[in-house]
């Protein structure tokens, strides 16, 4: 009886000491939804490096060895339930690291409750909107965790100098989004485009919206070289099939989305032009580390390796957190996040990506451009941006 | 622009047919049962997704996937009839409430089954036919030929057998109808039955057409009752033309003006006539 109370006693005491152990790192992802292209592979990449160090035995700082506890929550794109998560993740589960959004129209809602917590926390996000607001007042918690497309090195500007230089493009039909991300790529690419000399059209569709007919038709009696569309595979599908089905346009140049669209309309295809942070398929057979990825992919979730979604793997996913994890151990600190941040921005890491942040905290890594012309012949150009 | 015009209006036709179909079982139900079913729209994505699963997932090829497609839809509008329909029977209020209340029950289920991720069926068909300088894509002249015919075989069978009569009568007066040996709860169910039947066929096309999300049924039943009103309620040949107006309309407003407000353009249409013809086009007068 005796010995039962004393295990009572050390039990109770030992809970707050094991409870000091664990780094809970928060995601704020669509898992699903018609946007889930960004957010899904984040999940499933973040959820995977979050088993392979605590079935390592967890990792050390100072003196003390932490394990990661993952709060991961489908806002399924929803600025509302993403706000719902942020504030259960920063008040009732006290996170000081959250990884995401991916989405632009999730950022700006929840950026204003975010910045009450400016200095008690790090958001690791990949929406393009973050990146005006990165070296901002009240923003340091914030890292963009993908490519600018922008300025000299921007992948987009990278893009529209070799689509003039290898097809000669004088005018480009732009078809996005009504919402966040489809206007901040009408900021981005109007100027870059009327950089380069090449004219612009542009239409806007509503989010929901199935049958594009009507627009591909005025933007195709505008006679453009090619359709720059949407930033979705759930539009993407629509769009493209539409577009070839109808005769409307047979070039397409992608800086968001999948190869997914291209391929299953690859007979009806004379150039798709696409930005894909990493082709996977070829990456497989000369990448070790892409390769043992995959594998440990389809041992923990027993299924496919999804090709397709893969390259946005590149954004707040499985790299991140060891550079997140490498930081701290420089830092010597599990939540000085002022430290940890200054760490992260200085560090070059080498995953799955070769990853390093700018001065304002925008990560510029390596990248692919796979060009799919009719038939499905895939040639892919790797650029190194550091 | 001639061409572009031209396109854009068989386009209209095409799309207002999908309207159409859901309009046509909005009018069906409202006038026999004296409601206004919103859950057609959910009874048309059963019918879609039932048709993705066993066309790109069990590879029943797709003109035989159409009909346990179809057969799976109209059976659920059995069981929400028999469990919720038929308590709100003539009580618009009511029936409003549980139509509501069932979309959301159907999206719910249509979640945990299938995510929110869209699903993109395989090509049916592809290719396009040109007539002149048009492209018409083959599988929506397909899409655009069986609803149609749907249409018309439902108003020739509602004009022209003992049952069609039947239900016109218990439509006039519901009484006399009943004195005259028509049996009402059978053809008010049998009515929500076929109504959501042709919701459901209308998915199992709309399948072959476009990419499916679990909320796609709420665009297309705000499209049909708004074709149902534009072709007058009541009136069958009025859902077809209503949709196929609404359809049009927005296809070629959004030729002229921005197509991110493509669904105001049908709206405001909607609008204008009621001022001038509250009862709809074809509607009867009261």
């Amino acid at each position: 009886m005796r010995r039962l109370i004393w295990s009572v006693i050390v039990a109770l005491t030992a809970s707050p000491v094991a409870a000091q152990n664990t780094v809970k790192i928060g995601q704020i992802e669509a898992q699903t939804g018609a946007n889930a292209i960004y957010g899904y592979m984040s999940s499933q990449g973040l959820a995977l490096a979050v088993d392979q160090v605590n079935k390592a035995g967890g990792f050390k700082v100072g003196e003390k060895t932490y394990t990661v506890e993952l709060i991961a929550s489908d806002t399924r794109g929803d600025p509302k339930e993403a706000s719902i998560q942020l504030k259960r993740l920063l008040e009732t589960d006290q996170a000081k690291f959250v990884f995401g959004p991916f989405l632009s129209n999730v950022f700006v809602t929840i950026d204003p409750y975010a910045k009450q917590f400016n200095g008690k926390f790090l958001l690791m996000g990949g929406a393009t909107r973050i990146h005006d607001f990165l070296g901002t007042p009240e923003h340091d918690f914030l890292i963009r965790t993908w490519n600018w497309d922008a300025g000299p090195k921007g992948f987009g500007n990278l893009m529209v100098d070799r689509l003039v230089k290898e097809t000669g493009a004088k005018k480009v039909a732009m078809l996005f989004q009504n919402d966040q991300g489809g206007k901040v790529l009408v900021d981005i690419y109007t100027p870059l485009f009327k950089e380069k000399g090449i004219e612009t059209q542009l239409e806007l569709f509503e989010p929901g919206t199935k049958d594009f007919s009507a627009v591909l038709a005025k933007l195709a009696a505008g006679k453009p070289d090619l359709l720059f569309p949407s930033y979705s595979d759930a539009h993407l599908y629509d769009i493209v099939r539409q577009a070839t089905e109808g005769n409307y346009f047979r070039k397409f140049f992608l800086v968001r989305g999948s190869l997914g669209p291209g391929l299953k309309n690859k007979d009806e295809i004379d150039d798709y032009f696409v930005y894909v942070p990493k082709y996977f398929e070829q990456a497989e057979k000369t990448d070790q580390k892409v390769a043992k990825f995959i594998a440990d992919y389809k041992a923990f979730y027993k299924r496919d390796f999804p090709y397709d979604q893969a390259p946005l793997c590149s954004s707040s996913c499985y790299d991140h957190l060891f550079m997140l994890i490498e930081a701290m151990k420089k830092a010597g600190s599990v939540d000085d996040v002022a430290r940890i941040r200054k760490e992260l921005l200085a560090m070059t890491y080498d995953g799955l990506w070769k990853i390093r942040f700018d001065e304002k905290g925008e990560e510029i890594f390596n990248f692919d451009v796979v060009r799919m012309k009719r038939g499905g012949q895939i040639s892919v150009t790797s650029v190194d941006t550091q | 622009m001639l061409q572009l015009l031209v396109g854009q209006t068989l386009n209209g036709v095409i799309v207002g047919t999908l309207y159409g179909i859901i309009a046509l079982g909005v009018t069906l139900t409202f006038g026999i049962t004296g409601i206004v079913n919103f859950a057609l729209g959910e009874f048309m994505m059963i019918g879609a997704y039932v048709t993705w699963y066993l066309f790109d997932v069990a590879g029943l090829p797709y003109p035989v996937a159409i009909f346990p497609a179809t057969a799976i839809a109209a059976g659920c509008g059995f069981v929400a009839d028999q469990l919720l329909f038929r308590f709100t029977r003539n009580n618009l209020i009511n029936g409003l409430l549980v139509s509501i209340g069932l979309i959301s029950i159907i999206e719910a289920a249509a979640l945990l089954l299938w995510t929110t991720t869209p699903k993109d069926m395989g090509y049916v068909l592809s290719g396009a036919v040109r007539l002149g300088g048009v492209s018409v894509p083959k599988m929506k002249l397909v899409v655009f030929a069986l609803l149609a015919a749907v249409m018309f075989l439902t108003y020739a069978a509602l004009s022209r057998t003992w049952i069609g009569r039947a239900a016109y009568a218990y439509s006039q007066n519901p009484e006399a109808a009943m004195l005259m040996g028509v049996r009402t709860e059978v053809l008010q169910s049998g009515v929500v039955v076929y109504s959501t039947a042709l919701a459901g066929f209308g998915g199992a096309l709309y399948a072959s057409l476009y990419s499916l999300e679990p909320a796609m049924g709420g665009l297309y039943i705000l499209k049909g009752i708004e074709a149902a009103i534009l072709g007058g309620i009541g009136s069958l040949i009025g859902a077809l033309a209503g949709g196929i107006i609404l359809g049009v309309t927005e296809a070629v407003g959004s030729i002229y003006l921005p197509g991110a407000f493509r669904d105001a353009y049908g709206l405001i249409f909607v609008v204008a006539i009621l001022l001038y013809q509250p009862s709809g086009l074809f509607g009867a007068e009261r």
